[in-house]
């Protein structure tokens, strides 16, 4: 016997096509569906940074051991200041624990950046002379061509002159094949949350419904 | 034929989503069956998961949504197969905030339910969902269970025997983070450069294309890019173990490589449009052209 869909899948199945109705028009249905989710979403953002992160990493070792995690009193303390800020007399109060939160990110992000990102993607564009063949060579060329031309498009503290804005139309052909790509990259992942939505109701909706295995 | 391009210009887009909607719907119920080539990236990180012993640590890290289930699980899914065949122990975490965990908490129990020998605590284990993704990964660099103190089951890291050799991302053999949005260059900037724990990324299309410069710089050890990387994983998976061969083969559930059928017929639709529009949109232009002229 194939099974019914139960009620999950139902609310699921009207939710989803209420969500596609606005492929057809803008309707209430599609605003109802929209502002549920919104506030679904939050409000399960809310549950669950309480539910995984507040309660294990910060008040179950306050209540737990004390003497061990007395330090944790510290970030707590800076996040409850944060909220400060809904009370126009100590909303200044927020600033702090604002510019800790800024503070420790910027730091995170400059080292990320600089050792992440800025300079093994630099290491990379250094091709070693000694290990010449041909291949390497045809895409060394487009690369560090690649590279270079799309430097000179994004260099704005001088006026391009005759070459240099040659070189700039280089780059914007390099760009535009990364666009193309890009682009081919978004369709693909655009269709898959289609194909997903529909493989749902296909599948786990309409196919038990009619009895279908 | 000028103003054959104008109504084709001027055609109600709805039409095309009604030629997608069919697009999609007739490859889900008579499935096609077409042939997925793997790529290089795909093919790197499978034969990295395959040369690790048993015994060894994979983290994958749920940093996705439902929103990009259809491409991600399948990825997800496909490596922690692959892991429990060969006995590689598994580290499960969840850092993207809006149904990361609830998608782990799926992909554990189906696979698990795949395995019955496997023990929770012993061959696996889910450490949960952690806020704010760039500190809990740089906390991870040193320390795992400071970032999770406790595991999905509320059980402290330190009682469970998984955990008792894995103390911080250094003793982690691979990290496998299925992402959409910014957390899966975290692992690659941050758990990479910090710990040097090698990463394989699972992006969602959109993302693809930023991490192809992380690949080309040595920073990643493999990449599967969309929904197709997950097929080819997923085909690379059947070519190596029968089992998974049969499985894939005749599950009902969603997998990449069924989803490629659809994939590849809307393509060939949107490929057909892209060139009608610009012969439609270039010949109007032309009539336009001989009208000014005359």
């Amino acid at each position: 016997m194939t099974p019914i869909p139960d009620i999950g899948t139902w609310i699921a199945a009207l939710l989803t096509l209420a969500a596609l109705s606005f492929l057809y028009k803008d309707n209430p249905i599609f605003r109802f569906t929209e502002s549920l989710f919104a506030g679904i979403s939050l409000g399960y953002y809310v549950g669950i940074t309480l539910n995984q992160t507040l309660l294990p990493n910060l008040i179950a070792p306050l209540t737990h051991d004390f003497n061990q995690n007395w330090d944790l009193l510290v970030p707590g303390l800076l996040g409850i200041l944060l909220y400060m800020r809904y009370v126009p007399k100590t909303g200044w109060m927020s600033r702090y624990a604002l510019a800790i939160f800024v503070a420790y990110y910027i730091g995170l992000d400059f080292t990320r950046r600089i050792h992440g990102e800025v300079l093994p993607q630099l290491a990379r564009a250094i091709v070693p002379l000694s290990k010449f063949d041909a291949h390497t060579i045809l895409w060394s060329l487009v690369f560090a061509i690649g590279v270079f031309s799309v430097l000179i498009y994004f260099f704005f503290s001088k006026e391009q002159d005759r070459i240099t804005r040659r070189v700039a139309r280089v780059g914007i052909y390099f760009l535009m094949v990364s666009f193309g790509a890009a682009f081919g990259f978004t369709v693909m992942g655009r269709v898959a949350l289609l194909i997903g939505r529909l493989n749902f109701l296909i599948l786990d909706w309409i196919y038990p419904l009619i009895g279908i295995r | 034929m000028a103003s054959f391009a104008d109504r084709l210009l001027g055609l109600d887009r709805r039409w095309l989503f009604l030629l997608v909607f069919i697009g999609v719907v007739t490859p889900i119920v008579f499935p096609i069956g077409l042939p997925v080539t793997t790529t290089a990236s795909t093919r790197a990180a499978f034969e990295y998961i395959e040369a690790l012993k048993p015994g060894s640590t994979v983290l994958i890290s749920y940093d996705y949504g439902p929103s990009s289930a259809p491409e991600n699980d399948p990825m997800a899914e496909a490596v922690m197969r692959q892991c429990f065949l060969r006995k590689i122990h598994v580290v499960i975490c969840a850092l993207y905030p809006l149904g990361g965990l609830q998608l782990a908490n799926n992909s554990v129990a189906k696979v698990t339910a795949e395995f019955p020998s496997l023990q929770y605590g012993e061959d696996y284990v889910s450490l949960g969902y952690k806020d704010g993704a760039a500190a809990v990964i740089k906390r991870m660099g040193d320390d795992i269970a400071g970032a999770f103190p406790i595991d999905v089951r509320g059980t402290p890291l330190s009682q469970i025997p998984l955990m008792k050799n894995v103390k911080s991302l250094r003793q982690v053999d691979v990290v496998l983070t299925v992402a959409t949005g910014i957390i899966g260059e975290y692992w690659i900037t941050q758990a990479h450069a910090q710990s040097g724990v090698p990463v394989i990324i699972g992006p969602t299309a959109v993302g693809a294309p930023k991490y192809y410069a992380y690949l080309n710089a040595g920073q990643l050890v493999g990449m599967l890019s969309g929904m197709k990387g997950a097929a080819e994983y997923e085909k690379l998976l059947a070519a190596r173990y029968p089992e998974l061969a049969r499985f894939y083969g005749s599950t009902r559930a969603f997998t990449a490589t069924k989803g490629m059928d659809a994939q590849t017929v809307i393509h060939v639709i949107i490929i057909v449009f892209i060139l009608i529009g610009n012969v439609a949109y270039m010949s109007r232009r032309a009539a336009q052209r001989r009208a000014g002229a005359r």
